[in-house]
């Protein structure tokens, strides 16, 4: 069984009347981890934010159809609750909403969408211990400030502990290996690896090849100026790596 | 300060958070000193709720309501948190009564 989660035809976004999405194509199906790869300013974070909602960016052509149907007219909040997540680039500080409050009401909110039964906070807090083994966290973590006085490595695993939590059916890490040593690197792809199943999906934003040791891709896209100019399995990633960028250049300007 | 304030401090802050696209916030400190040996300090910062804070939440299917209410909890908590507990749960309560409604 091998559902297409995501389809994104010809997508085309603006940020500020300017246009950072050119015609961008992708396909995702259950089961599979694609790698996004690409310069600064190729768009990838922008995809990130256009198949999430955020209110800067405006879409002015194409379409997403998010497990068959169109995410176009659809919430942030909304997509959220039919199972997209979207792991930050620069997780934000909330002052005085701990940890574990807003694990609960995101949680809840899930289980209430979903008509399930949502717990108390005695319950919840129970689930959350299980599952803070999958980004090696400790319990005190949980009643601090969301994010608040966290290093780069320590915000990024409670993403993925986030992510443990809400069980997405898309989750879209935006450069989760940006800042990161090769310790915590290690703990959150094995983390992200950990929540792999037949039934999700995963899109990995990077710039480096290094991250793809560890969370192993099905696919390689290379964004180039708003568009996915080149798709391939991981090998990709590797002559990347050895090539770097630039010579994308040529052959993009050799097609065109 | 009265006149009998002998080496006294005080130390007024005054935060104020803006909600929405009209809100404004004018504070007017009023400090009167009768005694030369007191020390009196006024502070005051004004933040907004962020667009991107905003948004966080909703990429966590939080609703914006329930997500300014724990926003505007969470500014005023190291406050209310000095408070015996029925004057802050009930100055809490009152917060999320006045902010329902208020959003959008």
């Amino acid at each position: 069984m091998n559902d297409t989660i995501l389809s994104v035809k010809n997508l085309t976004a603006n940020v500020d009347g300017t246009p950072i999405l050119k015609g961008l194509n992708l396909e995702v199906k259950a089961g599979e981890v694609h790698a996004i790869m690409g310069r600064n300013g190729s768009g990838k974070s922008t995809f990130s934010k256009v198949l999430t909602g955020h209110p800067d960016y405006e879409i002015t052509g194409g379409e997403i159809l998010y497990k068959g149907e169109s995410l176009l007219e659809t919430e942030p909040e909304q997509r959220a609750l039919a199972g997209i997540f979207l792991a930050f680039q620069y997780p934000l500080e909330i002052p005085g909403v701990s940890n574990l409050d807003f694990l609960r009401i995101a949680y809840n909110a899930k289980q209430k969408h979903l008509g399930l039964e949502e717990l108390d906070n005695f319950d919840f807090e129970d689930l959350v211990n299980e599952k803070l083994d999958i980004v090696q966290m400790n319990p005190s973590f949980l009643d601090r400030s969301l994010n608040e006085g966290f290093s780069g490595g320590e915000k990024k695993r409670n993403e993925i502990l986030q992510m443990a939590i809400l069980e997405p059916t898309l989750s879209i890490l935006d450069e989760i290996d940006s800042g990161l040593d090769i310790d915590a690197l290690r703990i959150v792809s094995s983390g992200v690896n950990q929540l792999k199943t037949e039934n999700n999906a995963c899109i990995v934003i990077t710039h480096y090849q290094r991250l793809l040791e560890y969370i192993e891709p099905d696919f390689v896209h290379v964004m180039y100026d708003g568009r996915i100019v080149m798709s391939g399995d991981k090998e990709l990633a590797h002559e990347l790596e050895a090539q770097g960028y630039d010579f994308l250049d040529e052959k993009v300007l050799a097609t065109v | 300060m009265g006149p009998n304030a002998k080496g006294a401090r005080n130390y007024s802050q005054c935060d104020s958070m803006l909600i929405g696209d009209n809100a404004e916030a004018n504070t007017f400190p009023y400090i009167q000193v009768d005694n030369n040996t007191a020390k009196v300090e006024h502070e005051a910062s004004t933040s907004k709720i962020g667009e991107d804070q905003l948004f966080y939440f909703a990429q966590r299917g939080i609703s914006e309501e329930n997500a300014v209410s724990l926003l505007v909890s969470g500014f005023c908590k190291d406050v209310l948190n000095e408070l015996p507990m029925e004057f802050a749960s009930e100055a809490d309560k009152l917060l999320s009564l006045k902010l329902e409604g208020a959003v959008g």
